[in-house]
C-alpha cells in the first residue's frame, strides 16, 4: 500500500484533479467569499473616482493564453466602472490583447447601454512597451493620436481634456506579464504620480506585494480569486466566482495527494 | 494494430459522434460559430491528451498552436507597428497630410535597418551603432527609474518607526526578513555563529515565500484549467 502511494500513476491524480473541478462546476455550487484588503483599496479607489466624475485608463496587457483568469477581472471593473457612470479609455500594451479588450469592452459597454465616444474609447495597441507608458505621460495624443478605428481623439467627447497620464483619476492595468512591475510602476506612477493599481496572474501576485506594501499600488486582484472577490463587491457573481469553487475543490485533492505522499514517505524511512 | 491506435481511433470517433448529436439537438449551432467551438474543443483535448501519454494528436495541436500565435503576433507587429507606423506615415512624408515631425520617423527607421546589416559580415559592423544608441537609450531611461522605484522606494516604508499595533508587527516582521535575507546572501563573511543563525532565519523567510509562490502558481494553472472546463462544459457540451 505504502509503495503503492509512493508510486502512484499520475494519470490517476490528473483524473481526480478534473474531476475535482468539474463536479462542482456541474453543480454550481458557490461559495462565500470574502473579499480581502487590497481588492477593497481597488473598489474603493474606483468609488472615490466615481463621485468625482472622473475618468479611468484602462490598460490591457495580457493575451488568450491568460483569458480565464484575466477576463473576469476585466468585466468586474467594466461593470463596476459603468454602473457608476464612470468614463474608461483602454488602451493596449500587448500586441494580443485587442481582440480580447475589444470583446469585453462591447460586451459590458452594450450591457449598460455605454455610447462609444462619450463613455468609453478603446484607443486600440501600441508597441514600445515602457516608452509607451512614458509617451502617454508626456502628451498623451502624440502616444495615441487617434482610436483603434481611426477617429481623432479631439472628436471623441470623453478625450476632449485628456492630454497626459496626470489627466486621468486612476490607471488599472491588467497584466498577464511584467507590465506593472517594469512599465507602468516606474515609467508610470513613480513619474507622474497618478493614483495606480493593477490586476494580475496569480503567478505575479507574490513579486507585485512589495510595491502595495510601498504604497506604489493603491491595490491589487490576483488572479481568479480578485477577480472572485472583486464580483462580490460589485454585487454581480460570474465566471469567476463559479470557478473558486472548482477551486477550492481542486486545491483540496492536491492537499491530500501530498499528505498522502508525506505520510507514505515517513512510513517507508520507519520501515 | 496496437492498443494505441485503437485508443486513438475509438476516442476519435467518439468525439465526432459526440459532435454529431450536439449539432442534431441544436446545442451547437450548425454555422462558423459552431465549427469554431468544434474545432477549439477538439484542439483543447487533443492538447490535454499529452496527460494520458504523447501522440499525434497532441503534436498536431501544439504546432497549429505555435503557428497560429506566431501569424497574430507577427500581424499585430507588422500592421500596428511596421506598416501603420513606418510605411504609412514615411509614405506621406512632404505630402499635405504628413505632420511636421514625422521627418523625425526617418532616424528611428534608419537605425532600426542598421540592425539588421548584423547578418552581413561585411557591413556588421555598422549594426553597432544601432546597438550602442539602444543600450545607452536603455541605460539612461532605467538605472534612474530602477532605483527610484525598486530601490529608494521600497526602503522608504521599512524606515517608518514600529508601534504597537497589528502594523507596527507587520513592519518588524518585514524588516527582520530584509535584514535575514540580506545576510544570507552576503557571502563575503561566513556563515557561522551569530551570522549562520540570522542567515538560517533568511532561509526561512526565502523558504516561506517561495512556498507561497508556488501555492500562487498552483492556483494560476488550476484557474486556466478551470477556464478551459467551463469552456468544454458550457460553451461545447451545453450541460453547465
Amino acid at each position: 500500500m505504502i509503495q503503492w502511494l509512493m508510486n502512484i500513476d499520475r494519470r490517476i491524480i490528473f483524473v481526480f484533479v478534473f474531476l475535482g473541478v468539474a463536479l462542482p462546476l456541474l453543480a454550481n455550487v458557490f461559495l462565500p467569499i470574502r473579499p480581502t484588503r487590497d481588492v477593497i483599496a481597488v473598489y474603493d479607489q474606483l468609488e472615490k473616482v466615481a463621485q468625482d466624475e472622473g475618468v479611468v485608463l484602462l490598460s490591457f496587457s495580457y493575451g488568450a493564453s491568460t483569458e480565464p483568469e484575466m477576463q473576469p477581472m476585466a468585466r468586474a471593473i467594466l461593470r463596476h466602472c459603468f454602473s457608476r457612470n464612470i468614463k474608461v479609455v483602454a488602451v493596449c500594451l500587448w500586441p494580443e490583447a485587442p481582440g480580447l479588450a475589444q470583446q469585453v469592452l462591447e460586451e459590458i459597454g452594450d450591457e449598460f447601454g455605454k455610447t462609444y465616444g462619450v463613455d468609453y474609447a478603446f484607443l486600440g495597441f501600441k508597441p514600445g512597451n515602457f516608452a509607451v507608458v512614458l509617451n502617454m505621460g508626456q502628451d498623451f495624443r502624440d502616444a495615441f493620436p487617434q482610436d483603434n478605428w481611426g477617429t481623432p481623439l479631439e472628436d471623441l467627447a470623453l478625450m476632449r481634456d485628456v492630454r497626459t497620464l496626470r489627466d486621468f483619476d486612476f490607471v488599472f492595468d491588467l497584466a498577464a506579464g511584467d507590465s506593472i512591475e517594469f512599465w507602468w510602476i516606474p515609467y508610470g506612477q513613480e513619474k507622474y504620480g497618478f493614483p495606480f493599481a493593477g490586476g494580475c496572474t496569480a503567478v505575479m501576485a507574490p513579486d507585485l506585494f512589495p510595491f502595495l506594501q510601498s504604497g506604489q499600488m493603491v491595490g491589487l486582484l490576483g488572479g481568479l480569486a480578485g477577480a472572485a472577490e472583486y464580483e462580490t463587491l460589485v454585487g454581480r457573481q460570474d465566471k469567476a466566482t463559479a470557478g473558486m469553487s472548482a477551486q477550492s475543490m481542486a486545491h483540496l485533492i492536491i492537499v491530500i495527494f501530498i499528505i498522502f505522499g508525506n505520510m507514505a514517505f515517513f512510513l517507508s524511512r520507519r520501515r | 494494430m496496437t492498443r494505441d491506435r485503437y485508443v486513438f481511433l475509438g476516442l476519435v470517433l467518439l468525439f465526432a459522434a459526440v459532435n454529431g448529436v450536439l449539432l442534431a439537438n441544436g446545442v451547437l449551432a450548425a454555422d462558423w460559430e459552431g465549427l469554431g467551438v468544434i474545432v477549439a474543443a477538439g484542439l483543447t483535448l487533443a492538447l490535454y491528451s499529452f496527460l494520458y501519454k504523447d501522440n499525434p494528436l497532441f503534436k498536431v495541436a501544439e504546432n497549429i498552436f505555435v503557428g497560429v500565435a506566431t501569424a497574430y503576433i507577427f500581424s499585430q507587429n507588422w500592421y500596428q507597428t511596421i506598416y501603420g507606423e513606418v510605411f504609412v506615415r514615411l509614405s506621406a512624408l512632404g505630402g499635405e497630410d504628413s505632420a511636421s515631425g514625422d521627418w523625425w520617423l526617418l532616424a528611428p527607421t534608419v537605425l532600426g535597418l542598421l540592425m539588421l546589416t548584423r547578418f552581413s559580415r561585411r557591413f556588421g559592423w555598422l549594426s553597432r551603432f544601432s546597438f550602442a544608441f539602444f543600450v545607452g537609450l536603455g541605460a539612461g531611461l532605467t538605472i534612474p527609474r530602477t532605483i527610484s522605484s525598486f530601490i529608494l522606494a521600497q526602503i522608504e516604508p521599512m524606515l517608518q518607526p514600529l508601534s504597537w499595533s497589528v502594523e507596527g508587527f507587520n513592519l518588524l516582521v518585514i524588516l527582520v526578513g530584509v535584514v535575514a535575507v540580506l545576510v544570507y546572501f552576503f557571502f563575503s563573511v561566513e556563515h557561522t555563529g551569530v551570522v549562520g543563525k540570522v542567515s538560517r532565519v533568511g532561509i526561512w523567510f526565502l523558504m516561506i515565500s517561495f512556498g507561497a509562490s508556488f501555492g500562487y502558481t498552483i492556483m494560476a494553472r488550476l484557474s486556466l484549467l478551470i477556464g478551459r472546463v467551463t469552456f468544454l462544459l458550457d460553451d461545447w457540451l451545453g450541460i453547465m
